[in-house]
């Protein structure tokens, strides 16, 4: 009997300095794997648990760098330096909206506000009937959400998890006849600091450097930092590795070369850098849909100034959701207030005294986040060479989603209004705020959409999703009902590039549902992919 | 009819003497008593004389009016954003790590943003703007064009994150930063393996 023990704390990883340092190593090495596991966050982490579990040889190569959860220190501007993609900066083209992504050993559910949504059945099975995903129909899929679910502690908000922002969340939807509910999150004997963007240094967020990371490394699976994969190595239509540079953190410096070969690729990078890494090795999309059809979900905050002092920043970050508009209009608002530094990317601020007094303001404040449903109509794009190339993230409301956002951060200062706030800043680059209802609407209607939309609201978004869709018409999707992408054997996908179209809910308990059914998909066609 | 003038005798000698000397010359003047006082008061070392290692010469005095123009912090009981907060030492440090196109970008919202002025303050750059004409500017940039709102609220952002992510600007906001380890909160470790 394999006795199997999960490391008390931490995951083992080789980072960048243990390569240098190692001379069995060097500045050029390969190493042999069952299963290479590109990205280490919700998707990536999931199927290297359940391939290490299998039995087995995993390997996981993952381009942020390791940050123990020991080590975070609360601050957010810190974190953002050290484990946000691009420090928090990274944009559209038109360089207006914000992209979220955590870019450490852990991926974003590091750095996640914790919110665990299922879709609704209506979704999935239109995901089966539309697409050909008979395996995420309803039925088929609810087993795999429960599992999940358990494994990540998901359950309801208690009482003592609803923090003052939410409460004014709350007492504005009971007066507006809106229908709310207390968010699920995954999150064991939260310690309501308030801290979660920033990581969990108590290791209570069920983040996957706590969950499926050590538990793969428990199984056997190996985990390398800093290093970033270049290409998926592919012939005769087949995967048989990537290659990769592993970079000092610090410097950006290369410090060695490594190549990987594996029975079997999983990407699982994220709706941005999946697709990068499958337009880097070439793979032959005859869909044409690669790196298209990316949903974003945006989200504006809108910030309400009460008359008493309510500390909204203390508590558990996220309370409640407002669900009234979730079916209807794929609106989705939950409560929240982050660190002081959050604040300078949701809204102008203005500039000197002005600024000075808002941010002054702080502890009067509560916040929403406002979520809409967009049309999928994002794209990502590798453009240059493997090395020294770049991405290209385009993405503008379209003339329906800019009234969405404009719909739905009204109704989230009516909210707030209803609550008794005395004041409410919209999220836009003009600096607009409203005392009252009668106010709002008129400064709302100052909002002009423009050019593209761009530079109007403050968009950012955490939930993208959809680059390289799943579905079972090879001409119209890029990735096979099991997961594969069509054309190449032994390469896979399992993350949130996978959804299929734009969802209004948040994708991280899909996303790890997908990389179980993805993993069970490999294990199901073992006997193709592997020897023995 | 050309005017005379009287010059008394006590000033005799500053007749030469242009307005922009005056000031030139009060401001060398000003800049040796300060920088007398500051070392006797110990005060900390102006953001002009730190070493920035990603900033050109040129974006650091941008960087630093425009911090001075967003930031008037001590007048609102906060530390200041030049002498107390490194706030331009971190806006460099920031740049370091950008990748190499947001740097490139960046460069160029910052060239672009000293020297919009020209066209309407008579050729002069922002940073040589007095601090009452370079906060009209600020406000008129934030209430532009797309462009220019899209380029002041970039700049904005970058200053006052790196402001506002010090913790000695916390105590002036009531806002208590990290706490785990005031209220002594114990680590989880990591989750057991799950059963199935």
């Amino acid at each position: 009997m394999r006795i199997v023990t999960v490391p008390r704390d931490g995951v083992p990883v080789t980072d960048a300095r243990a390569v240098v340092s190692d001379p069995a190593l060097g500045k050029s090495f390969a190493v042999q794997a069952d299963v290479v596991v590109v990205g280490s966050g919700a998707g990536g982490s999931v199927v290297a648990y359940e391939m290490a579990k299998a039995g087995r040889k995993v390997l996981i190569l993952e381009s942020g760098r390791y940050q123990p959860s020991a080590s975070f220190t609360e601050h957010l501007g810190d974190t953002m330096t050290q484990i946000y993609r691009d420090q928090a900066g990274q944009f559209n083209t038109t360089a207006d909206v914000l992209f979220v992504e955590g870019t450490c050993v852990g991926g974003s559910t590091v750095i996640g506000g914790c919110v665990m949504q299922q879709p609704d059945d209506a979704v999935l099975q239109g995901w089966a009937d539309n697409y050909g995903l008979k395996g995420l129909a309803p039925d088929k899929i609810q087993p795999t959400f429960d599992l999940l679910g358990e494994q990540l502690n998901v359950r309801v908000n208690e009482a003592h998890e609803i923090n003052a922002t939410a409460h004014k969340v709350i007492q504005g939807c009971e007066r507006m006849g809106y229908s709310w509910k207390p968010v699920q999150r995954n999150v064991k004997r939260c310690a309501l600091t308030g801290h979660c963007l920033a990581g969990c240094p108590s290791d209570r967020k069920m983040s996957a450097l706590v969950t499926h990371l050590p538990w793969a490394a428990a199984y056997g699976a190996r985990l390398f930092s800093d290093t970033h994969v270049t290409r998926v190595m592919i012939r005769n239509g087949r995967a048989t590795g990537v290659e990769a540079v592993v970079r000092d953190p610090d410097t950006g410096n290369i410090v060695s070369n490594m190549r990987v070969d594996a029975n079997v690729v999983v990407v699982a990078g994220g709706t941005v850098q999946t697709p990068l890494l499958l337009q880097r090795s070439q793979i032959n999309d005859r869909s044409g849909q690669l790196g298209r059809n990316m949903a974003v979900q945006p989200f504006v905050q809108i910030m309400g100034k009460f008359k008493e002092p309510l500390y909204g920043f203390r508590g558990a970050l996220v309370g409640v959701q407002v669900d009234e508009f979730q079916k209807s209009d794929g609106f989705l608002f939950v409560s929240g207030l982050a660190e002081p530094e959050q604040l300078m990317v949701q809204g102008e601020q203005g500039a000197g005294d002005e600024h000075m007094e808002y941010m002054k303001s702080y502890k009067y404040m509560a916040g929403i986040n406002a979520f809409s449903l967009d049309e999928g109509s994002g794209s990502v794009e590798w453009t240059g060479d493997l090395i020294n190339g770049s991405k290209e993230i385009k993405w503008n409301p379209s003339r329906r989603e800019f009234d969405n956002i404009t719909r739905s951060a009204g109704l989230a200062a009516r909210i707030f209004f209803s609550a008794g706030a005395e004041k409410v800043w919209l999220p836009t680059f003009k600096k607009l705020e409203a005392k009252n209802v009668f106010e709002l609407d008129d400064q709302l209607s100052q909002v002009d959409y423009g050019i593209n939309g761009m530079y109007t609201y403050r968009i950012n978004t955490f939930n993208s999703h959809g680059t390289a869709r799943m579905g079972a018409d090879p001409y119209q999707s890029v990735v096979s009902p099991d997961g594969e992408v069509f054309g190449v054997s032994g390469l896979y996908v399992a993350d949130s590039s996978l959804i299929p179209e734009p969802m209004a809910y948040a994708p991280h308990w899909t996303v790890q549902v997908l990389a179980k059914y993805v993993a069970d998909r490999i294990q199901a066609r073992a006997s193709s992919h592997f020897v023995s | 009819m050309s005017k005379t003038t009287h010059t008394p005798a006590f000033m005799a000698g500053l007749e030469p003497l242009s307005r922009r000397s005056v000031l030139r010359g009060l401001a060398v003047g000003s800049m040796a008593v300060t920088t007398g006082c500051s070392r006797l008061f110990g005060r900390k070392e102006a953001p002009e004389a730190l070493e920035y290692k990603h900033l050109t010469e040129d974006e650091v005095r941008t960087v630093i009016k425009l911090t001075g123009i967003l930031l008037p912090a001590e007048k609102h009981g906060l530390p200041s954003a030049l002498n107390d907060v490194p706030t331009v030492k971190n806006v460099d440090t920031m740049v370091g790590q950008m990748p190499k196109q947001t740097r490139e970008l960046l460069g160029l919202a910052l060239w672009v943003f000293e020297n919009r002025p020209m066209v309407s303050f008579k050729f002069r750059r922002f940073s040589k703007l007095d601090d009452d004409k370079a906060r009209d500017y600020v406000l008129a940039m934030q209430e532009g064009a797309f462009f220019e709102r899209g380029l002041t609220s970039t700049l904005k952002t970058l200053i006052t994150v790196n402001y506002w992510r010090d913790s000695r600007t916390w105590p002036g906001l009531d806002y208590t930063g990290p706490v785990t380890e005031t209220w002594g909160v114990r680590r989880l470790g990591n989750a057991p393996l799950p059963r199935v």
